[in-house]
């Protein structure tokens, strides 16, 4: 296969900047394991073998906090279950390539890489490709780099300083840039109360109760919206 | 040893979300519903993990008024800015600033 330089030149331009939001995330999650007291090097693997911030800050906190662990994987499962529809968006594109893409390229499918590649599905099916995995990769070598240091900052930070803090701040911070609409309000309201009703329920299942009806909520408040 | 297989099986399940149209049902289409439905999983989940981070292990919330001042500002400033470096940045410094002076 040959490789177009300018093609690789231009994923990773585009790459770059959308790489900036990501930043606290991958030093945060350093954070998180430290906070977690988890075996470094375990919490760094979640970087290769989920690749995906919210979800890793998610069972890494969730772990650390004592509730079941089939709740927290459960909870990060479903925060990712996002990925579902960038699947189903791209699937046709992909049939277009060979199996090996069609087996890897899924594994790099984050929401920076989602945003870029779907504005290029005009484009020849081997340039995609190119394009697809040099972004992908780039955002992938960022990131197993930028959490590396999370986890080597992470011990330094006083433990006053209360730093485990920053993982709520960050979730409000994606719940805001991503509601375009009263009803994803309603599904993050809804959500957030249900969970707070339900915080004595064992184990910490009030998360997944609070979230799924959550889940309804915005679907219902979507229908009446219509 | 625990922590890592979770992780692992997270990485699994990610993997298979990300996978399971391009591999496997590239001909089908997700029903509507369930269409609008995953629109409300990333608000909805956020929002309920924001609270079972401030439970304790009893099932008491924590939050008083430095966490209600670090959302309102940090919420505040990633609608302004859509910015999560300076939503983190303010968050946090009023976050350390109201629980110093409360």
């Amino acid at each position: 296969m040959s490789v177009d330089r300018t093609i690789i030149k231009r994923a990773i331009v585009d790459a770059l900047p959308l790489y900036v939001p990501a930043v606290p995330f991958a030093l945060v999650i350093g954070l998180a394991v430290v906070e977690a007291g988890m075996n470094p090097f375990v919490g760094w693997s979640s970087s290769w073998l989920i690749f995906g911030g919210a979800a890793q800050l998610t069972v890494i906190s969730l772990l650390g906090s004592g509730v079941a662990v089939v709740a927290a994987i459960t909870a990060a499962l479903v925060v990712n279950a996002r990925h579902v529809m960038y699947s189903a968006a791209l699937a046709p594109k992909f049939q277009s390539q060979p199996r090996w893409m069609r087996w890897f390229g899924p594994y790099l499918l984050i929401d920076q890489l989602f945003a870029l590649v779907s504005l290029r599905l005009d484009d020849d099916p081997k340039v995609w490709r190119q394009y697809y995995l040099a972004a992908g990769f780039t955002f992938w070598t960022l990131w197993m780099f930028t959490t590396a240091v999370g986890l080597v900052i992470g011990p330094i930070i006083p433990e006053e300083w209360n730093l485990g803090f920053a993982v709520p701040i960050l979730f409000i911070g994606l719940i805001v840039v991503g509601i375009d609409k009263s009803s994803k309000l309603v599904a993050a309201l809804v959500g957030a109360g249900v969970t707070y009703l339900a915080a004595g329920m064992p184990s910490r299942s009030g998360l997944l109760v609070g979230a799924v009806v959550g889940i309804l909520a915005g679907t219902v408040a979507e229908r009446l919206r219509r | 040893m625990t922590d890592f297989i979770a992780i692992a099986v997270v990485g699994l399940g990610t993997y298979l979300g990300r996978s399971v149209f391009i591999l496997a049902l590239a001909n089908r289409r997700i029903p509507d519903t369930v269409m609008v439905a995953l629109q409300f999983v990333a608000p909805a989940v956020l929002a309920a993990l924001i609270v079972a981070l401030l439970t304790d292990g009893d099932g008491n919330v924590g939050i008083g008024a430095p966490e209600v001042a670090a959302f309102v500002v940090g919420g505040g400033v990633a609608a302004k800015t859509r910015n999560h470096v300076y939503t983190l940045f303010a968050g946090m410094a009023v976050y350390w600033i109201v629980r110093a002076v409360f």
